[in-house]
């Protein structure tokens, strides 16, 4: 059989799909555990280690699985309070030596290097998603600044892996998405829906929360808000970031009354401004001498931020200042939180699912083989159909690893729909190959016809759910969950005209010749 | 050639039997929703409500009798494996009763519900609302914005190809934007005068396009009858599988079509051509899909549905195209 260009370009994106998937060297025989999160701040973290790297040793101990990492870990749970032990970890990039108090345990967390690049959505790997209504409509900024606050609080409950979206109905209400993968707290719902409340404390005397009442102003620009200066520190990088509030003056006579009770030390007071956000301590500012006892209404708020380059660590100092600023400017939110829809769906079902879809994919294929084979009594013709097919199955898998597409049920859906009509056209090229009225030319010709005609029409019944006809106000929510059904099929549907339909138009002719 | 020559004779009478069936599907459907109030029966994905999914041994007749004591209107579903062992119970309620039954479940159980042991799924009736009102604009779009793409190609003329792209998109700016947001009747007034509109336009241009959509809209007509009749309750999931399904409808009747209207050969050996190769799309179908659910039916998820309506959907498929849009392209064919 001759090779074509056509079957070659096929060749070619199965084999780009499979690097996309697999990733080189395989994912499969890398050794080690994956950091999911480190916490910031913590002594780990300025040492350089950061999500995504993979241990390989600590302490001389290879870790190759979950078990062999908590096994290595078992002995700092001995230590005491303020005891130190010396660690050595390998990641495949740093080394890192230190000494670590027993919070490393809980600064990091690891998971097993996943085989693929190919990511599940939440409906088959477990987690939570939920979608939070305002009790008033929401602008835009409104919105973002509801997004802003939430991250940081989920955060300070040590909730990292959270994604956020705007979901708006078709009222035009908008609403905060939530998801949260893996394993979900339990008390998740109070979480989203519980009042954010953000206060300003120096010892145990408050002196300001947030929200306009106290805050008249945050600065956001210009000189008002800038990166003032970076330098070095152990194991990278950090910055601090400075901007100026206004505040009542209420909070101002607060504030000067209280500071008029501390002593001076150094080139600070001796008590320090501490921020709370939900009776959590987030960080605290040291308090320049110059405003003891000042009533002042314009004080300047400073924090850091650090990294293992300059660029992180700017980036992260722009974070936390942002952060900051919202938190302030918004305090505990001015309207009701309501939840409208929340999934918590257990990791162990998820499991038994895609076990169950991956059965009824190889069963459907082997139906399909054995139809074909019944009809056209060629085993030839029968096998170069099922390689197509599948073949489509990896690049559809290949596209969907390589833009970080979350592979749903719905996903799935979609790529059965995509292979079902990959097949039907698959079967009229087949039959025009054998039909003997025309030249082999014009026969070919019309299966495509055919072919790109039916493309289309698919093409065009799946825009209304991807979401990009938002314009016209069509599927903004449903397209939420729905988005993956169209994305896979359009995936799919596309491939197939450009590639894999020419490749076996290519191998009907030489089987029919 | 005994079958040719009946068939000949026949054909056009042959489609009072898909007319009468359309008829009776819609004058189903009809009646159903005079009696329920809508055009399907809703589960909790599009009412709105809440369901638990816990793995556990204990039967579903001893999780009923436990929450009965406190709730009386709620469902149970037993999951199981493909051995026909039971690996999950799924436990649905209204919205307003979700706390009460998670509670009633743990003190019966014994143990607190957490997300290693199970899964908890709320949804308010309000949004419920909202996304089944965009996925009935995502079908109807879906339906008008094909049959538009088989119209332009299969009609002639400039002139009414560019009309076709015109009225859509307004449609889409309308559904998108005012369809059953503003005043039902007026919005369904509106609708009804844009279909009547396209449908007018399309059979005076191009009667092949015209016998797509017909072929294409029965499809979803005596499916939906039939889903309604067998009680099945439609989830999100079961709303993709009718968008599937126009989809896999179209692929025979374009594949038809094209065969009779660039034929080389008689009508009859064109269409009984397109026929062989069309039954063979929609029976390796049919076969993959009943495959694939006997291996998922036990496990009882989204899925059953998809493939239980795709299994009716093109069942009827092979009878749409094959009397319908055969009949009627055959009759176009002849007479031109």
């Amino acid at each position: 059989m001759k090779i074509t260009f056509r079957i070659w370009l096929l060749i070619a994106c199965v084999m780009l799909s499979l690097v996309a998937i697999f990733s080189i060297p395989p994912m499969i025989f890398e050794k080690g555990v994956i950091v999911s999160s480190v916490e910031q701040n913590s002594t780990i973290f300025e040492s350089g280690l950061r999500t995504g790297m993979i241990i390989t040793e600590i302490n001389g101990q290879t870790i190759t699985s979950i078990d062999d990492y908590s096994l290595a870990f078992a002995p700092l749970q001995n230590l005491g309070e303020n005891e130190t032990q010396k660690l050595t970890i390998k990641t495949e990039t740093i080394e890192i030596i230190n000494l670590f108090t027993k919070d490393v345990i809980n600064d990091i967390s690891v998971e097993k290097i996943p085989s693929s690049k190919i990511k599940t959505g939440l409906d088959l790997q477990g987690g939570a998603r939920a979608f939070v209504k305002a009790d008033v409509p929401l602008s835009d900024t409104q919105l973002a600044d509801l997004i802003s606050v939430s991250e940081q609080r989920l955060n300070v409950y040590g909730l990292s892996d959270v994604k956020f979206f705007k979901v708006v109905t078709s009222n035009q209400e908008k609403l905060m998405g939530i998801e949260i993968a893996g394993s979900s707290p339990d008390d998740l719902e109070e979480l989203i829906a519980k009042q954010g409340h953000f206060e300003a404390k120096i010892g145990n005397e408050t002196v300001f929360v947030g929200g306009n009442e106290d805050v008249t102003h945050v600065g956001r620009t210009g000189q008002d808000a800038f990166i003032s200066e970076c330098f070095e520190v152990e194991g990278g990088e950090a910055c601090n970031f400075k901007f100026v509030i206004f505040l009542s003056e209420d909070a101002a006579q607060r504030h000067a009354d209280i500071t008029d009770e501390l002593s001076i030390n150094g080139s600070y007071l001796s008590k320090k401004l501490d921020f709370f956000i939900d009776e959590q301590l987030t960080s605290s500012l040291n308090i320049g001498a110059s405003l003891k006892g000042n009533i002042a209404t314009q004080i300047q708020i400073s924090g850091s931020g650090s990294g293992a380059t300059r660029q992180e660590a700017i980036e992260q100092a722009k974070i936390e200042m942002k952060t900051l600023q919202t938190i302030l400017i918004t305090g505990s939110l001015p309207y009701q939180l309501e939840i409208v829809k929340i999934d918590k769906i257990s990791p162990n079902l998820g499991e038994q699912f895609t076990k169950q879809i991956l059965l009824a994919g190889i069963f459907a294929i082997l139906a399909v083989s054995i139809v074909v084979f019944v009809r056209y009594r060629k085993i030839k013709i029968s096998f170069a159909l099922v390689t197509v097919s599948l073949s489509e199955v990896l690049i559809i898998l290949g596209v969907a690893a390589s833009i970080g597409w979350n592979l749903d049920l719905p996903s799935i859906a979609g790529i059965i729909a995509a292979i079902g009509t990959g097949i039907d056209s698959q079967l009229i090229i087949l039959d025009e190959a054998r039909d003997k009225h025309e030249s082999m030319v014009q026969r070919i010709k019309k299966a495509l016809f055919i072919i790109v005609t039916a493309f289309t029409t698919t093409f065009v019944a799946m825009i209304p759910l991807t979401g990009f006809l938002g314009f016209m106000g069509i599927g903004a929510a449903s397209a939420g969950l729905l988005k993956g059904f169209a994305v896979t099929t359009l995936i799919g549907i596309t491939t197939g005209v450009l590639i894999s339909r020419p490749a076996f138009a290519d191998i009907a002719k030489q089987l029919e010749n | 050639m005994k079958f040719e020559s009946w068939y000949d004779k026949n054909y056009k009478k042959l489609l009072i039997i898909p007319a009468i069936l359309l008829a009776l599907s819609l004058i189903y459907i009809t009646a159903f929703y005079v009696q329920t109030g809508d055009i399907i029966n809703k589960d909790v994905s599009l009412t709105g409500g809440t369901t638990i999914t816990i793995q556990t041994d204990v039967s579903a007749q001893e999780i009923e009798n436990a929450v009965s004591q406190t709730l009386t209107d709620f469902e149970v579903k037993t999951i199981s494996d493909n051995a026909g062992n039971q690996i999950q119970l799924m436990i649905t309620v209204g919205e307003q009763h979700s706390e009460a039954l998670e509670t009633a479940l743990e003190e019966f159980l014994g143990y607190e519900l957490a997300s290693e042991n199970s899964s908890k799924e709320t949804t308010s009736a309000s949004l419920s609302a909202d996304f089944y009102k965009q996925l009935i604009v995502a079908i109807l779009l879906a339906f008008f914005w094909m049959a538009a793409v088989v119209f332009i190609i299969f009609s002639k003329g400039k002139k009414a190809k560019t009309w076709a792209i015109i009225i859509n998109i307004l449609l889409g700016f309308f559904m998108g934007n005012f369809f059953l947001t503003i005043n039902p009747v007026v919005s369904a007034i509106i609708f009804l005068a844009f279909a009547t509109f396209l449908i007018r336009m399309y059979i005076k241009n191009s009667v092949p396009a015209f016998a797509v959509m017909l072929s294409a809209f029965s499809d979803i007509v005596m499916t939906l009858a039939i889903v309604n009749f067998l009680g099945i309750k439609l989830s999100t999931a079961g709303i993709v599988a009718f968008l599937m399904l126009i989809g896999y409808s179209v692929d025979t009747d374009i594949l038809l079509t094209t065969r009779l209207l660039k034929k080389k050969e008689s009508v009859n050996s064109a269409l009984f051509g397109a026929f062989k190769t069309g039954t063979t799309m929609t029976i390796t179908s049919i076969i993959a899909i009943i495959t694939a659910l006997i291996v998922v039916f036990s496990f009882a998820s989204v899925l059953n549905q998809i493939f239980t309506i795709l299994l009716i959907g093109l069942s009827l498929d092979l009878f749409n195209t094959w009397v319908t849009n055969a009949s009627i392209i055959k009759w176009y064919v002849e007479t031109k």
